[in-house]
């Protein structure tokens, strides 16, 4: 047991600083293009290509994905650059929906 | 129609002189229905998600205006030239966009009006009249969207 006359230091409490910014706590999106019989597999890619400025191959390897599965996640992001995404391909008249990702 | 010159900054199409009244006609179509409002989600209901499909259909709204008014620049009759009795279609890559959004708006529209046929191609000998038009006009947009996409030129 330590004397009194012994200098005590209380430890200090150690807050970790949260460095994480608040849009880490924002709800996030998946931005889904769904399946259709009447886009052109190669307008699909086209289009990715356009919006996400993706590789052929990537764009492909989603595209490809919409076809067989009947849709694919193409990003996950804040609500602001999903609804922007989802504009986008749907300006092109693709069926794009964002979905939370949580 | 084919690819006759690309540029960095567009390309220049050769065409027939049908295929370039087809194209004016076509394009002079747009729009061939009224908007249609996308739902933006198949599982988010709430109250926010339904102010974002209204703020998102808003603008996709005037986004389908500005198409309208570009399509009549995209195919007014200086943008063909007759050289050594061929007919030339210039397109800056940014209008080229423009075009095919046009033109798919065209398609998919079409297909809406169809009934959204599955397979579109096997229904075609129980369509009349006004519906078949709306068959001619998705194949016709199909067919100028494959050539803008220079992918006659892709297999070479």
């Amino acid at each position: 047991m330590p004397s009194l006359t012994e200098p005590s230091v209380i430890p200090r409490r150690t807050v970790k600083s949260d460095t994480r910014s608040r849009d880490q706590f924002a709800p996030t999106y998946y931005v889904v293009c769904w399946n259709d019989p009447v886009n052109f597999m190669v307008y699909v890619t086209h289009v990715f290509m356009k919006i996400f400025g993706w590789e052929r191959q990537k764009a492909q390897k989603h595209m490809m994905e919409v076809h067989e599965k009947g849709k694919s996640v193409l990003v996950r992001e804040g609500a602001e650059k999903a609804e922007f995404y989802v504009q986008q391909l749907q300006g092109y008249k693709l069926q794009a929906t964002m979905e939370p990702a949580e | 129609m084919k690819l006759a010159k690309q540029t960095k900054r567009g390309f220049q199409y050769e065409l027939d002189g049908e295929d370039a009244e087809s194209l004016r006609f076509l394009v002079r179509q747009f729009p061939i229905s009224v908007f249609s409002p996308a739902n933006i989600s198949k599982t988010d209901s709430g109250s926010k998600s339904e102010e974002r499909e209204k703020l998102i259909n808003e603008s996709l709204l005037a986004h389908r205006m500005e198409l309208k008014r570009k399509a009549r620049q995209l195919v007014m009759r200086e943008k063909f030239k007759t050289s050594d009795g061929k007919q030339f279609y210039r397109i800056s890559l940014p209008a080229r966009e423009t075009m095919l959004q046009i033109l798919n708006d065209i398609r998919v529209e079409s297909w809406r009006i169809l009934g959204e046929p599955e397979d579109p191609e096997a229904s075609v000998f129980r369509l009349t009249g006004d519906k078949f038009k709306y068959y001619h006009f998705m194949r016709l947009a199909g067919y100028f969207e494959y050539h803008f996409l220079n992918l006659d030129e892709e297999r070479g």
